[in-house]
């Protein structure tokens, strides 16, 4: 007589049958082919990945910008808990990434924090969570890894290195993400299931601006207020 | 008797009860449960004899406009099953059953499932089936049948039914009497020039229905257009679990009409009426249209741990008003499941909705404006309003726009913002809100040494410099 109980343990993904019957490892594709390479195959999906990069500003979204088209595209919601600032709506136009399909969750308390990523994620929705002070405990991120893993989607969450770093944490990738430059990613691997930590990877977000400009060349013309000399539009 | 029932305390239920109406200045009982029937009361009996033969007995006024609301939701159960519904005096009600023989793969089917949803909602009802509403009425029997008899047995069973059950006047029934004439078969054996020599012009209408010589006409039952019920609970419900129970069954109810409107709801509003004092409201905007009571009741529960309510609550009220069209996709014939993940969006809205509060909430609007601040907005979230993808600007737009502009320091001839900053590009200029104080920015782009890039911007009035966002 066949055991009801034993069927739905082999149905899930994270049951291990033995090397041979290992289920492939899910992923999406990270839309950067080296990255790709990196991680396997792209993102992990039923799974949380840890971000962190070393402060705001440095190109941490454009790196999930492919992603957050993928799930736009696929009718599902993404999810953006407690951003540090606004998001730019005409940027994110100009990226094809329909606005009706994202929505801003702001908390009030970690509680809130907590209920309403897991909420996200177990809805089908993607998920970008910036973490709050004082970051989540490891059964915290626990219960959120576990929630991916029944829902089969990525989640993002975005923390500081310095704060995180040393600490344990259950998610199966954590990655570091530094500036080279501008538009350039140095990714370090912290965490990765199946690869040994410490791999480094440059990544180019798009083209370099190396020119600068020293202030009072610039282009302004202190009464009017008028451009005087256009050509000095520098990278136009 | 019924409808009083579920409001009585648990361990008053097993007492003798009796329901009383008010008949001529005495009060007669109408009816009464079987503990009471033990105890020798019978309907029509005198309220002082009752008491006379049973000092325990439990008395109840008749409450008519409970039993009328209590007949509405019959209806609207009734009304799944037929779509000819019609009320009868309050006190039943007629379904047409002849068209509805192959939903439900054969009458009996159809009957049996009547009975069962019925129980389901602890109504103990009778039933008569026959050709003609008029004769299905004089059929009743005293238990429900649940099988559909055949046209002769129909037709027996009318002829033989007493003419005592017939409604008429007290007069009229002696005349049978004196005629001899005992069941319905013996009026119909007579000629129709002899009765209607004999008996009223409204008798002679009654025979013609019962004939199915005449048409049957009354006004079908029609849901009603808003919906409103209530559940009164007169011992007090002190804490927020007890109060799931109720409203489990209010939203069921809902969600019945909803089914017979074949409509979705977009709101609702429950209301908390404490003995004294004024009502509680909650309002749930919903953000896709629903029509799913466990989904609904899990909305109301995580908006209810946000509201503080009155101590002892008496009555729940459920109200709805918007509704619109149940679209087609409840059949989930959508080939792609996009309407799937459409509806799992809408109800992930709702619950976090629910427990965080709509202001928690937001979307990034795009508007047709100038400056920044007002060209990405946000606003309520709304899943399934059309987005309006226009021509990307050519200019580098940030991702991260700051809610207000910060000042930024110059420190030895160099820009400083959390750590110095150089610029790399621009400017381009912005104008906006000319008509109203004029607003000139030249915008730049700026790094730091670290290489992350600002959106800087500097006011041509006043020269001063301001990060406006980040590009992430």
């Amino acid at each position: 007589m066949p055991n009801n109980n034993i069927a739905a343990v082999l149905t899930r993904t994270d049951t291990w049958r033995g090397r041979n019957q290992r289920s492939p490892r899910r992923t999406l594709s990270t839309g950067h082919r080296s990255l790709d390479l990196l991680l396997q195959g792209g993102w992990p999906v039923s799974s949380i990945t840890e971000l962190l990069p070393q402060q705001p500003g440095i190109g941490e979204l454009s790196l999930l910008l492919p992603t957050l088209k993928y799930y736009a595209d696929n009718n599902q919601l993404c999810v953006w808990l407690d951003p540090p600032y606004q998001p730019y709506a005409p940027a994110l136009v100009g990226a094809n990434i329909a606005l009706n399909k994202l929505l801003l969750v702001r908390s009030k308390s970690h509680g809130e924090w907590l209920w309403a990523a897991e909420q996200s994620i177990r809805s089908g929705a993607l998920l970008m969570a910036w973490t709050r002070q004082p970051s989540p405990r490891y059964a915290d991120l626990r219960k959120l890894q576990l929630a991916a893993a029944d829902s089969g989607n990525a989640a993002f969450l975005f923390s500081s290195p310095s704060k995180v770093l040393g600490s344990p944490s259950p998610v199966a990738l954590r990655l570091e993400l530094e500036s080279l430059g501008v538009n350039q990613l140095l990714l370090t691997l912290h965490k990765m299931r199946g690869k040994a930590a410490g791999e480094k990877l440059a990544l180019s977000l798009g083209e370099p601006w190396a020119q600068r400009t020293d202030l009072a060349m610039l282009p302004v013309d202190r009464h009017h207020g008028y451009l005087s000399n256009p050509i000095l539009r520098l990278n136009g | 008797m019924e409808t009083l029932l579920p409001q009585m305390p648990e361990e008053q239920a097993h007492k003798p009860l009796a329901i009383v109406r008010l008949h001529k200045n005495a009060q007669l009982v109408l009816c009464c449960n079987t503990q009471a029937s033990a105890w020798g009361i019978e309907p029509e009996l005198s309220l002082s004899t009752a008491l006379a033969l049973c000092p325990d007995l439990l008395v109840l006024p008749r409450q008519l406009e409970q039993e009328q609301r209590h007949l509405q939701q019959l209806a609207l159960v009734a009304y799944s099953f037929s779509p000819l519904v019609i009320l009868y005096n309050d006190i039943g009600l007629w379904l047409e059953i002849s068209g509805c023989h192959k939903l439900f793969k054969g009458y009996d089917t159809l009957l049996q499932d009547l009975e069962k949803r019925l129980r389901d909602q602890s109504i103990t009802a009778i039933n008569g089936i026959a050709q003609n509403p008029l004769a299905a009425q004089l059929l009743c029997q005293s238990s429900f049948q649940t099988q559909l008899p055949s046209s002769t047995a129909m037709q027996r069973n009318l002829l033989a039914t007493d003419l005592t059950r017939l409604d008429t006047s007290h007069k009229q029934q002696q005349s049978f009497k004196q005629l001899g004439l005992n069941t319905l078969g013996d009026l119909f054996a007579l000629p129709r020039s002899a009765l209607s020599r004999r008996f009223d012009g409204q008798l002679m209408a009654i025979i013609q229905q019962l004939k199915s010589e005449k048409p049957f006409t009354a006004t079908p039952f029609q849901p009603a257009n808003i919906f409103h019920d209530v559940v009164q609970n007169p011992q007090g419900i002190f804490n927020k679990e007890s109060l799931l129970f109720p409203m489990k069954g209010l939203l069921q109810r809902l969600c019945q009409y909803l089914t017979a409107r074949q409509c979705h709801c977009l709101e609702i509003e429950w209301r908390f009426e404490p003995l004294i004092g004024e009502p509680q409201k909650m309002q749930m905007q919903l953000s896709g249209s629903q029509n799913n009571w466990s989904s609904l009741l899990t909305l109301s529960r995580l908006q209810l741990e946000r509201l503080e309510l009155p101590r002892s609550i008496e009555q729940i009220s459920l109200y709805s008003e918007q509704f619109i069209e149940a679209p087609m996709g409840v059949f989930n014939l959508d080939l792609f499941g996009d309407q799937q993940s459409t509806q799992e969006s809408c109800e992930l809205i709702d619950r976090l909705n629910a427990r965080l509060g709509i202001e928690a909430l937001s979307q990034p609007i795009l508007s047709e404006e100038y400056l920044p601040e007002q060209a990405s907005t946000l606003g309520l979230p709304g899943v399934l309003s059309k987005s309006n993808i226009k021509d990307p600007s050519k200019a580098p737009q940030p991702l991260w726009l700051l809610t207000e502009p910060a000042p930024v320091q110059m420190r030895n001839q160099q820009l400083y913002w959390r750590q110095p900053l150089s610029i790399i590009s621009g400017p381009e200029r912005v104008c906006g809100n000319w008509w109203q104080s004029e607003q000139q920015r030249d915008y730049y782009l700026a790094c730091d040494n670290k290489g992350a890039r600002y959106w800087l911007f500097r006011e041509t009035a006043n020269q001063r410099w301001f990060v406006h966002g980040l590009f992430s």
